[in-house]
């Protein structure tokens, strides 16, 4: 371009806004031609008239002539599509294979983003749901304290935020539904006024808490959700003003709210969460805060705010100073936080997969190109030019990945609910991984990616080139190419080398789930029922009645057949997470270094029933239930803070110093388990006797000891239970082997995956080795056949061909060894007692390799060394 | 093999480039001056016609350069192939035979 060109006419603008009438392609190629030409005609036009007549000829031309060129345009893809089809349905063996590939790479890629979607992208079923946040404290020294927030630091918080639109507090439970319906356990929030308007879903009959009804001594009330309103009250419209009856206290029910609103979690019932604050502790950090972020407010200017607020606390009340800090989360990544790596890795992880399926696609293609490439030559030598060829295969590489695209994702579909299946828990309700538009998109776009990928090297190949010796020779010439093999290999090399990374990664979760189930958990979970007893407390009060329905449940349970014993706990195993901080006698500490343990209080008989092994000093005796203050603890506990000493008799108290707890004398020491989450770091456990523990907290969990199958048990074990009084309700009857599944569920199901995806990778790296040597072979057996005829043994052909596979395996087997053993390091996080450098998965898995590269190789080279000379000469 | 008919632009445009190797705007003049101006192409029509033909192999481009008897502005210059050539005299053969026919039926006077 010059400077000096004159700028072009207002004719000429005009032009050229008409000349996108053209097809994108046309005008690419020619928009800039047709405006030089135009404006030199104009420039040239002698005369007004011959301009103007020049002007209107220009504009008429483009008039007629775009809308041709955009048929044009349709007509040739029309056709490209339909021989697409048509070479489809003539190499249908290849289509079929080349559809598969792709379906299974692209449906698991689908089915994992499905997961993904669910998880990250799809709004939370809140208007304006990404200005929601969690509020919490943490402790800055130790990752595992977080979470939870003291309701008098709200109260401060919710009193002197401007960055937080709203703040609402909450704890979710359950609670039990009595009265003329058979007691009915649901899962209940307990929530202030301020949740509601924060989460901005309204009822859809009555009104939500207002902050009349969040003040102690106020009216009882609740709010029910649509589900529960019909099946418990067969949808009445005149719910509002009935009672909702707990057996322990009567509710007016103000609301109904909508079934899709289940908030905290698949909640059906909301208690007003009243705020006593003259006696709430500040340091009791009992419940949950959510807020919605001020018009103009971020994240981290809310965190700012309310790490300064926190800050004011503390100044204020020292003795409530534990050294946490406060910060403001998106509420989405609180909720996924426990997913993001697993899905992200697993995304990595069909990406290899994708990659592996692609790769086979492309050799099938590229096998088939040197076939096409005497097609494209007489093509070309009718006239067809470079471009039309290629979008030719283009047109026919996006027809194949579509239909791979659509299968995908009806196995996305299909797969979706069945991997759910395998889910033993209830997700939260907000997890929706149903297909929707975007996982379709995304669908579309990886299928025009992988057509790219696996469609456009082979295009290129096939077009390009010298042409005579093509027309000459015929395929062989084509096929022969150093390009062609050079790329071949390199494709083999990468799925061998990404197969290796898929089977270290699979190999390696699945010895850190082997690790997890096969740990010793310091109590027997064979033959144990657990299930959890829910009784009003109006009608038996903590303490003596209380204890009276434990002793009456303990011996109608140890009637039933095959019982061995029975008792209760305020957990069951790996569901309990009930955590106090404590002070040992004589060492007293400030409270932000109070330490924590797990705070479990049963009854007679909870160590003989899990089979926990007394190590030290006595078991509870049936007096320590009358005459409070003696506690167990565990072997790590009296290990810990009393190393080499004798801890019987030594005494601890619970709770922050102001509180001025009762000292327990420690009367035995038992054996370590894994009482509140199956992996990770454990705080140590300390056994209360119901009684000595004064609080309102009954245990209620009851484990079952059994001669027999404990499945077997469940039905009996709840009939005996309700007959005796039918206020109580039965909830979560499991086998101790269930609660360990469910427990475990989200490492047994990355296990598979991740096996299942390095298993396909393998096939697949199988099948693309198998097939480059197959048509390696069948390309050379005339050169076999030659040297056989000059005198090559058999078996010396055979050993040069499997030469050729093997160097293939070392070489992908080597590249994949290294970039697994500097990637490894990233799967640490995931793995459970394993080092990420494992050396079993790291010498198992190459060995698989090899075999497999053997076996994929001996085969080909079999078929060639039976070639007849005779019949090899003569092969084309 | 037989070529196609050609139509009249398309003839026209390719005996424009049969000589010398001509840019889009070099073409349209010498298909007026040939025609006495008669013959006027838009260059829409003009560009159509030049895509066919190149789909076709009858001409081919060149690399752009600039016009020394215009201005200095880059443009795509054409020439006429062989196969091209083929084409245009296969069309001639055609047009002297229909001339031919004509003449014999007296339809036209045989020194038109």
């Amino acid at each position: 371009m010059t400077e000096d060109r004159p700028r072009p006419s207002r004719a000429a603008r005009l032009y050229r806004r008409l000349l996108r009438l053209y097809p994108a392609e046309f005008r690419r190629a020619y928009a800039r031609e047709l405006s030089l030409v135009f404006e030199d005609c104009w420039r040239d036009a002698a005369s007004l008239r011959q301009r103007l007549g020049f002007g209107l000829r220009a504009m008429t031309g483009v008039l007629t002539e775009a809308p041709k060129a955009q048929k044009e345009e349709l007509d040739v893809l029309r056709h490209d599509i339909r021989h697409a089809f048509r070479y489809m349905r003539k190499e249908a063996a290849t289509t079929i294979a080349i559809v598969a590939l792709l379906a299974l790479g692209m449906g698991s890629a689908t089915l994992i983003f499905s997961f993904a979607n669910g998880l990250f992208l799809r709004p939370l079923p809140y208007p304006d749901a990404d200005r929601l946040v969690a509020v919490d404290e943490y402790s800055p020294t130790d990752p595992h304290e977080f979470g939870d927030m003291s309701a008098p630091n709200y109260a401060d918080v919710r009193a002197g935020t401007h960055l937080l639109a709203d703040i609402g507090l909450y704890t979710a439970g359950t609670v039990t539904l009595r009265g003329d319906a058979p007691a009915e356990r649901v899962r209940a929030g307990q929530v202030t006024d301020g949740v509601f308007r924060v989460l901005g879903v309204a009822p859809v009959l009555g009104h939500t808490f207002t902050p009349l009804e969040d003040v102690a001594g106020a009216p009882r009330v609740a709010i029910i959700g649509e589900d529960l309103w019909r099946s418990r009250y067969g949808g009445d419209p005149n719910i509002l003003g009935r009672t909702l009856d707990t057996g322990n206290a009567v509710y007016r029910i103000v609301g109904v709210m909508p079934a899709s609103f289940t908030f905290p979690d698949r909640s059906d019932v909301w208690f007003p969460r009243r705020l006593d604050l003259a006696n709430e502790t500040r340091t009791d950090y009992n419940s949950e805060v959510i807020g919605r972020l001020a018009p103009g407010a971020t994240v981290k200017t809310a965190t700012d705010e309310v790490g300064a607020l926190l800050t004011a606390i503390h100044h204020a009340h020292p003795d409530a100073d534990n050294g946490w800090h406060a910060r403001v989360r998106p509420l989405r990544d609180v909720l996924t936080a426990d997913y993001r790596a697993v899905v992200t890795m697993l995304l990595i992880a069909v990406g290899l997969l994708l990659f592996i399926a692609c790769t086979n696609v492309s050799n099938l293609l590229l096998a088939k190109a040197s076939g096409r490439v005497r097609e494209m030559a007489v093509r070309r030598a009718l006239g067809a030019t470079r471009s039309r060829l290629v979008r030719q295969l283009v047109v026919e590489s996006l027809v194949l990945a579509m239909a791979g695209g659509s299968l995908g994702v009806l196995l996305a579909y299909v797969g979706v609910p069945a991997l759910l299946g395998l889910v033993p828990v209830d997700l939260p309700a907000w997890m929706n991984f149903a297909v929707d538009g975007r996982v379709l998109i995304f669908a579309g776009a990886v299928s025009l990616v992988t057509s790219l990928v696996f469609g456009v090297a082979p295009s290129l190949g096939a077009s390009s080139g010298d042409l005579t010796p093509v027309l000459r020779d015929g395929d062989r010439a084509g096929s022969h190419g150093g390009g062609h093999r050079l790329w071949r290999n390199g494709l083999v090399i990468a799925e061998v080398a990404i197969s290796v990374l898929l089977l270290i990664g699979a190999g390696l979760m699945l010895r850190s789930f082997v690790a997890i189930r096969t740990q010793v958990l310091g109590y027997d979970p064979a033959q144990v029922l657990s299930l959890v007893v829910d009784y009003p407390e109006k009608r038996y009060p903590s303490g003596a009645p209380a204890r009276a329905l434990l002793r009456e449940l303990s011996s109608r349970l140890s009637s039933l057949p095959g019982v061995t014993s029975v008792a209760f706990g305020t957990g069951i195993p790996l569901q309990d997470g009930w955590s106090r901080i404590f002070t040992i006698e004589g060492r007293p500490v400030p409270l932000e270094k109070m330490p924590f343990v797990n705070h479990v209080v049963v009854s007679p008989g909870y160590f003989r029933t899990l089979g926990i092994p007394l190590v030290r000093g006595r078991d509870f005796s049936d007096a320590d239930y009358q005459v409070p203050h003696v506690i167990v603890v565990a072997q790590a506990f009296a290990a810990k803070y009393w190393p080499g000493e004798n801890p019987i008799g030594k005494r601890v108290r619970f709770g922050p110093p102001a509180a001025n707890g009762v000292w327990h004398e420690i009367v035995g020491v038992v054996g370590d388990t894994r009482h509140g989450h199956i992996t990770g770091e454990e705080n140590p456990t300390v056994y209360l006797p119901y009684g000595a523990y004064n609080g309102e907290v009954v245990p209620n969990a009851v484990i079952i000891k059994t001669t027999a199958d404990p499945a077997a048990l469940a039905r009996d074990a709840r009939e005996r239970i309700t007959a005796f009084d039918s206020t109580l309700a039965v909830t979560a009857v499991r086998s101790l082997g269930e609660v360990i599944d469910r427990a475990t569920w989200r490492d047994r199901l990355v296990a598979w995956l991740v096996g299942g995806f390095a298993l396909m990778a393998l096939g697949l790296a199988a099948a693309g080795l198998y097939g480059v040597l197959a048509y390696t072979v069948s390309l050379q057996t005339r050169e076999i056949g030659i040297r056989m005829a000059l005198g090559a043994s058999a078996g010396a052909m055979r050993q040069l061909l499997m030469r050729r596979g093997l160097a293939l395996t070392g070489i992908g087997l080597g590249i994949g060894l290294a970039v697994a053993f500097a990637l490894v390091r990233l799967l640490a996080s995931f793995l459970y007692r394993v080092s990420p450098t494992d050396v079993l998965t790291f010498t198992i898995v190459p060995a698989i390799l090899l075999a497999v590269g053997l076996v994929a190789s001996a085969w080909p080279a079999r078929q060639a060394t039976r070639v007849d000379p005779l019949v090899a000469l003569r092969h084309d | 093999m037989r070529s196609p008919a050609l139509s009249r632009d398309r003839l026209h445009i390719l005996i424009a480039v049969a000589d010398r190797e001509r840019h889009g705007y070099a073409i349209l003049q010498d298909v007026r001056d040939r025609t006495d101006g008669q013959v006027l192409l838009s260059p829409s029509t003009l560009y159509s016609a030049i895509k066919r033909l190149l789909d076709e192999g009858l001409i081919e481009e060149l690399d752009e350069r600039p016009d020394p008897d215009h201005d200095d502005e880059r443009r795509r210059y054409y020439r006429i192939t062989k196969a091209g050539r083929h084409a245009v005299a296969e069309e001639a053969r055609r047009l002297q035979q229909l001339l031919a026919d004509a003449r014999a039926t007296g339809l036209l006077s045989k020194r038109a």
